[in-house]
């Protein structure tokens, strides 16, 4: 953390703040603060003002793995529709992720213009569609792979390669969390399984332990955060051995550190086991979805056999942020996974209507209801909503029966909306048939650049050193985008 | 720096970099032969490196800039065309012998610098309007790092003992250096050591520090009340030799190695080998192998010692990173395949680096470093050690294959034997299943092992679709008891299908599509709709599936069954069924004895159930073929399976007494033969690096762009930076070995300070969680500076002297009396103003235990640690096959899961969660020292999870057995357990009181969540 300003003047001795000496600097500057190492749940150790003023104070992003397709959504290629049929790569030449380009073909759904910015959005996203003058898109995003796995790392860490952290840690490790008794970080998976990559996809890579997400369980009431409370079935356990327990853990905590006064770690361990506790009664409630009206369920589409997962999910972070949580992921598909009914996620080679059907319905209904449940709580405006995917698919048909796409890193389309994001503006653009981003690419560096701009951050300032380097989310790179700005 | 593909903004800058280094590299020629002097190749370098540092626009001394040619030109500096009179040449040369006047800071210009200035000035001193000299490198070859190892002696004579190796009296005074170099700091700063902390801290830190693990209360009893003067070395002796240092010094590497035993990436495949390389560093630690020795296999053992197999399961070491299957081996795209490629080098190349000499050359990757002197073109020329390399499974070497395949093959004979006596005695079937999966037909076989219909080969892997496909052709199988298979087209009924190694043949088969799916499987092929059929799923338990997706055809030689079995008369039983989906797709099955058409089932779909098979097979028929073919409707779907599909006795016989004490004979012969087969272990293979003569050149890559590579294929090599060692390893024909062995000499050359330093400064930040350099992995001038710098020298120097022995290195340190201080004080302690940072080390610095500490150590005080030594990883998930595959935690609560957390099973893509909330690093990343952090997570981890509970159960379990029923007594045993030290009257008196409430449990469950239990005073 570099834009930290030390509160004395011993700061100014430090040449710079390396791994695991900002507790060091804390101390040396303050001789020591119980609780100091608490900050996932504090913000005394990050800057509660930015670098600048702050347009959005909290972040929801919605990860599509596999590989959305940019001309069935959001991408509106006309010239693709007229050349429906004809061959794509007439001399044979490129050669994408799993195979040879077929024929182009247009969009699986019929583009619309929607809203008064009239923006085209396709029949995929008929309630998505209500929602587009609160939307900005990035037409010209693009990626350095078209792999899964590395892609997923950049549009999460900013890097191919796993090991880094991901944009949720960075964003509190640098603003902490409003939130008293929640994590800053909470991410929620489909309940499919992992994304391509797993688990490391909002690791917190080089960063302190305590930037990891928490994944929160919406199906699990007894225990939405794992450990949050012992195993039902284990007869030792009973919340009064528990707090008798607790009482007596502090006690010989208390006495310990009598004679190990000049340590504060003590003390601070001491505190995490009461906003453990703190965290025992806000984290069933905030997961607890029977609170919302039914009318509210409804949007979301809760009960929905398909649908319900993605949207408890979505209205659970809804509820999170509403307690302050700094950042929330969701993730609407998976990898790893036996179901075997449709793709896991959005990497639809084969039958792209049937997949992107699938799963279009699926984000439609819960990404909509996200944003109009936030406009309507007047709570957008400080929420900003991302959604993205890893790469884009190809405007070639793919597979025997031509209804696949294969990947395609050099053009997708990602949304942004509230939070500071100007509604029914398009930034970018790819070219005529939708392969390649061509004016104003962005690469992920540029979308976080920007997301961290509305959070109060100067991206090239958010920096933390490891193994040599001032390591940044944004690599050595990263334009805001303000076209699409307020 | 990780950057492709993107547009430099220092281009200009990095030019006039890279010209300097060429220099160095040996372009400097004294004797130039081109006329015309090259500004930016030989004269701006020279500039850059002895004038700029100080005369530029920011650092303008003498008022003057020498990065553009107004300064020099105005003030006749130079003169272009006369050298003689330009002032310049003047300043940098000597004058009988005197030291020239410029430059002031650094060494002056050498002879051929100035000849080539002077012929530059000679030549019209053209300086290109656009030239502007940036300024050096922050750091020069003047860093510290890079400079010999300093044998400064300390001033105090009785210090200054001849320190030699194996007398341990020596060590004790080697001991007295470090503390004269830490009390000559603290002395500068007006402090002063703390003091000794007493032996129940002292032994307490030692088997933390030396083992990861609390020391056992008789431990601790003996060392407090041992009154020989040399308890405390003798511990440390003890201790040192103790299979438990291993362990824990090789996690630390591990650390370093960024190992784990599966691929990570989207496919986050198992590397079922990689426990052996892990297994090699935990020995190499135990043995004291010399550090230096241990570097060399570990970057070119197979070479250097190429028939001792520890050497060569070291290079394991080049293979323990991350490794993208799909990138490597999935995807089409070539492009892709040569990015992939290209991070795979830089990983290679980068862990070498920055675990031995602390180097972070991938900071070269994309342009020069910016901060250290290294050179982007010498970055390629490291990658080139490793361009002929791949990362695969490896034998360890062919002798030892043999000698195990024989061993092997000797105990599968032995116990195909006994299940097939068995098999007859029991009344079992012989399970055909089974046999496609590699079995004996008793259970031996691979679950969902496939036969390649094309050409029998073994597949373990998943396929659709298969290409090349050639129909109606035989290929024989290497198992004992499937003669072959084949791909039928019957041609609309005319072809002559050959269906035997003896030339039997079948015709009378229907047109096919000729295509294939997936393999002939012991169990559902690839993409089945669903294994059930009639509400029995055959891959259940007690079931078994035999998967033939048409077209495919297998014959099983009876002969050989009968052999084996010694049961002259068979039947074939099994439950057909179409498992495809029920979408009015269709496909035929067929059976034939030697050819004769015995059963065919046409268009046999999901909605006909399953077909109830019982064929007697008479004793002289030789093969049974079952075939699948598509019903002349596409291939779609079309899974044919044999659920239970079993060849066995139509007769059953009563069993005798004496049959009855033959199937308990051999049952227990299965059971010794099982475990000898269990102590052989898996195939002498590691998970390693091959050799691929393949595989493309290394060129430099522009900005790091893998489509961007430039110039010609580079020679491999080092550093210059270093300049006591000479860079060149090879050239671009030098064998692939040679280039890692040069390689491995180079970085533990004698002269080579860095290697001694860094892992000395390792083996210091080990013992007192912090290095004298603070940045382990970072020696370049972005890092840290040393805050002891003559100490740091003195413990490399020590190294050589010891011939690497990082045991003596070990007792050095932890006899010294800085080691030994308490690390208690109050918090208004003096020092805290001056140095609360502890960086002079006026007192021992209190540190958490890591995870794995953490998790090995409520297993140790529960009573529960599982000591067993070495070999295959646990797993405490299930694991389940998938494209990407799955791993599910599971409570680790049996004995074979409460290993030491060194031996777990690591997996990339899904990490232990407990541990990981412990502070557990990511096993992509390099790490050179753990990080602490304290969250609520963490307390609700080690309070609430089942595994904690559990432990804390078994611990309160053996207070009972150890300390009888008094309650007392159990709470002291459990303070002596926990903290290594008795409970004082005021815990007893707490401690009594929960007991008394709710029992010893709580008391256990609190203990192991205390402070005490994770802090290490």
């Amino acid at each position: 953390m570099t834009f930290r300003k030390p509160a004395t003047k011993l700061g100014d001795q430090l040449p710079r703040l390396r791994t695991g000496s900002r507790r060091e600097f804390l101390q040396m500057a303050g001789g020591g603060i119980g609780g100091l190492a608490l900050s996932a749940m504090l913000t005394d150790e990050t800057l509660a003002n930015g670098h600048h003023p702050a347009k959005a104070k909290r972040v929801i992003q919605i990860f599509c793995p596999g590989g959305m397709s940019q001309v069935d959504t959001f991408d509106y290629k006309p010239e693709l529709e007229k050349r429906n049929g004809t061959p794509f790569d007439p001399d044979g030449k490129l050669q994408f992720f799993a195979s040879k380009p077929g024929n182009c073909r247009g969009s699986n759904w019929k583009f619309r213009q929607h809203g008064g910015s009239g923006l085209w959005i396709s029949d995929l996203f008929p309630k998505l569609a209500n929602c587009i003058d609160d939307m900005a898109f990035i037409y010209s995003m693009h990626s350095k792979t078209a792999l899964h796995g590395p892609a997923c790392f950049m549009m999460n860490t900013g890097f191919t390669l796993p090991g880094f952290p991901s944009m949720g840690s960075w964003v509190t490790y640098g603003l902490g969390s409003e939130a008293e008794d929640l994590p800053a970080f909470v991410v929620l998976p489909d309940p499919r399984g992992l994304p391509p990559g797993g688990i490391i996809n909002w690791g917190a890579g080089f960063l302190p332990a305590e930037r990891q997400a928490t994944t929160l369980d919406t199906s699990n009431p007894h225990l939405p955060i794992a450990d949050l409370f012992p195993p039902q079935d284990f007869a030792d356990a009973s919340p009064e051995s528990d707090r008798d327990g607790l009482d007596f853990l502090n006690k010989l905590n208390q006495l310990h550190r009598r004679s190990r006064s000049g340590n504060s770690q003590l003390e601070a361990r001491i505190k995490a086991y009461e906003m453990a506790a703190r965290l025992q009664l806000s984290a069933p409630e905030v997961t607890d979805l029977s609170q919302e009206t039914s009318a509210i369920k409804k949007l979301y589409g809760v009960d929905h056999p398909e649908i319900g997962p993605f949207g408890r999910q979505c209205l659970l972070a809804r509820r999170l942020v509403q307690q302050g949580v700094r950042f929330v992921q969701i993730y609407c598909g998976a990898e790893n996974t036996t179901a075997r009914k449709i793709r896991p996620n959005w990497d639809s080679h084969e039958d792209l209507p049937r997949d992107h059907g699938y799963w279009g319905a699926v984000l439609d209904t819960g990404a909509s209801a996200l944003l109009t449940d936030l406009k309507q709580r007047g709570m957008l405006d400080e929420t900003l909503v991302i959604c993205t995917t890893e790469f884009g698919r190809q405007p070639a048909a793919q597979g025997g029966k031509a209804l696949g796409r294969d990947h395609n890193a050099g053009a997708f389309t990602a949304w942004l909306a509230g939070g500071g994001i100007q509604g029914g503006v398009g930034f970018g653009a790819t070219d005529e048939l939708g392969f390649k981003a061509v004016e104003s690419a962005a690469y992920s560096y540029d979308l976080h650049a920007t997301a961290l701009h509305l959070l109060g951050i100067d991206h090239t300032r958010l920096s933390f050193y490891h193994n040599g380097i001032q390591r940044r989310l944004t690599d050595v790179h990263g334009q805001i985008i303000p076209q699409i700005l307020n | 720096m990780r950057r492709t593909g993107v547009v430099h903004r220092y281009t200009t800058y990095l030019f006039l970099i890279f010209a300097v280094y060429c220099n160095q590299a040996g372009l400097r020629a004294d004797k130039p032969t081109v006329d015309n002097i090259d500004f930016r190749k030989l004269i701006a370098p020279i500039l850059q490196q002895h004038c700029v540092g100080c005369h530029s626009p920011e650092n303008k001394q003498g008022n003057l800039s020498l990065t553009t040619f107004n300064d020099l030109k105005a003030n006749d500096f130079v003169v272009p065309g006369s050298p003689s009179t330009s002032h310049l040449i003047d300043l940098v040369s000597s004058q009988d012998g005197v030291k020239p006047e410029m430059p002031k800071k650094g060494p002056a210009l050498s002879e051929g610098d100035l000849r080539l200035l002077s012929r530059w000035i000679t030549q019209g001193a053209r300086w290109p309007s656009n030239a502007i000299i940036p300024s050096p490198p922050k750091s020069q070859k003047t860093w510290w790092a890079y400079q010999p190892l300093r044998t400064t002696s300390p001033t105090d004579r009785d210090a200054r003992l001849p320190v030699s190796n194996h007398h341990p009296g020596d060590t004790q005074a080697a001991a007295q250096v470090i503390d004269y170099w830490i009390k000559a700091k603290l002395n500068e700063n007006g402090l002063s050591m703390s003091p000794r902390a007493d032996r129940q801290t002292l032994i307490r830190r030692l088997a933390f520090d030396l083992h990861g693990l609390p020391p056992t209360p008789e431990a601790v009893e003996s060392f407090v009340r041992d009154s020989n003067p040399d308890a405390y070395r003798h511990l440390i002796d003890r201790m040192l030799n103790s299979p438990r240092y291993g362990e824990r010094f090789a996690r630390h590497w591990l650390d370093l190695a960024h190992y784990a035993d599966t691929h990570g990436f989207e496919r986050d495949k198992r590397r079922d080998n990689a426990w052996r390389y892990r297994d090699y560093v935990i020995d190499s630690f135990n043995e004291d192998k010399p550090y230096d020795r241990f570097i060399q296999e570990q970057i070119a053992g197979d070479v250097l010692w190429s028939t001792n197999e520890q050497a060569t399961i070291a290079t394991g070491f080049l293979a323990a990173g991350p490794w993208d299957f799909v990138g490597q081996v999935e995807t089409k795209s070539p492009e892709l395949r040569r990015s992939t490629r290209s991070l795979d080098l830089d990983d290679m190349a980068t862990q070498v680096m920055t675990a031995t000499m602390a180097m972070t050359v991938n900071c070269a990757r994309c342009h020069d470093h910016k901060l250290d002197p290294i050179a982007q073109r010498e970055y390629y020329q490291l990658r080139a050690v490793f361009g002929k390399v791949k990362r695969e499974d490896r034998v360890i070497n062919d002798t030892t294959l043999q000698e195990y395949q024989k061993i092997h093959e000797a105990l599968i004979a032995q116990l195909n034997k006994i299940d097939h006596a068995l098999g007859r005695l029991e009344g079992k079937g012989l399970n055909l299943a089974d046999v496609v999966g590699g079995g004996n037909g008793f259970g031996t076989g691979n679950y969902r092992d496939g036969i390649d219909a094309r050409n029998a080969k073994v597949q373990t892997r998943d396929f659709g679709k298969l290409g090349n496909v050639v129909t109606n052709k035989f290929s024989p199988s290497a198992f004992e008891f499937i003669d072959g298979v084949f791909i039928p087209d019957g041609q609309n009924g005319a072809a002559v299908i050959p269906v035997s190694s003896t030339g039997i043949t079948i015709t009378g088969i229907p047109t096919t599509s000729g295509n294939a799916w997936d393999m002939i499987r012991n169990g559902p092929v690839a993409s089945q709709h669903s294994p059930e059929l009639d509400g029995i799923d055959f891959t259940k338990k007690g079931h078994a599936f035999l998967g033939l997706h048409a077209n495919s055809g297998i014959t099983f030689d009876l002969a050989a069954i009968r052999l084996a079995s010694g049961d002259d008369q068979l039947r074939f039983d099994a439950e057909l069924g179409y498992f495809g989906a029920d979408d009015g797709s269709y496909a035929d099955a067929w059976i034939f004895l030697d050819g004769e058409n015995v059963f065919e089932f046409k268009r046999l779909k999901r909605s006909d159930g399953l077909q109830k098979l019982k064929v007697e097979i008479p004793a002289k028929t030789r093969f049974l073929t079952l075939v699948s073919t598509d019903g002349g409707n596409g291939f779609g779907m079309d899974q044919i399976g044999f659920g239970d599909p079993q060849l066995k006795s139509p007769q059953v016989t009563e069993l005798t007494k004496v049959d009855f004490d033959r199937l308990t004979k051999l049952r227990d012969d299965r059971k010794q033969v099982q475990a000898r087969l269990q102590t052989l272990g898996s195939p002498p293979r590691f998970y390693g690096l091959v050799a691929d003569n393949k595989l493309p050149a290394v060129q430099l890559l522009e900005r790091g762009d893998p489509e961007s590579p430039s110039g010609k294929p580079l020679n491999p090599g080092a550093f210059s930076v270093l300049t006591m060692l000479n860079p060149n390893l090879g050239t671009t024909e030098s064998p692939e070995g040679d280039r890692r062995a040069a390689l491995a000499k180079w970085i533990t050359s004698t002269n080579n300070p860095l290697t001694p330093r860094v892992i000395a400064n390792r083996l210091w930040q080990w013992h007192f969680g912090r290095g004298i350099v603070d940045t382990p992995s970072d020696f370049g001038s972005g890092g840290g500076t040393p805050s002891h710098p003559e100490l740091l020298d003195w413990l490399a120097t020590q190294l050589a002297h010891h011939q690497w022995s990082l045991k003596a290195m070990h007792r050095m340190i932890l006899l010294s009396n800085t080691y030994q201080q308490q690390s208690n004080h109050q918090p208004n302690h003096p020092a805290m103003n001056v140095d609360a940072d502890n960086r002079l080390l006026w007192k021992q610095t209190s540190r958490r235990i890591e995870a794995e500490a953490i998790r090995d150590s409520v297993l140790f005080v529960s009573g529960k640690l599982n000591n067993q030594l070495g070999g295959p990883g646990f797993e405490d998930f299930n694991y389940q096959d998938a494209y990407a595959p799955i791993y599910t935690y599971i409570t680790a609560d049996k004995p074979e899961l409460w290993r030491r957390s060194i031996y777990r099973y690591i997996v990339r893509t899904t990490p232990d969660r407990f541990l990981t909330t412990l502070d557990c690093p990511d096993p992509a990343n390099l790490t050179a020292q753990r990080q602490t952090t304290t969250t609520p997570l963490q307390s609700l981890a080690l309070y609430n999870n089942e595994f904690v509970l559990k432990q804390a159960g078994y611990f309160a379990d053996r207070l009972k057995q150890e300390s009888g029923p008094h309650k007392e007594a159990q709470v002291h045993r459990a303070f002596k357990l926990a903290f290594g030290r008795s409970a004082t009257d005021e815990e007893t008196r707490l401690a009594m009181d929960l007991v008394n409430r709710q029992g010893v449990f709580s008391l256990c469950r609190a203990l192991l969540n205390s402070n005490e239990f994770v802090y290490v005073d």
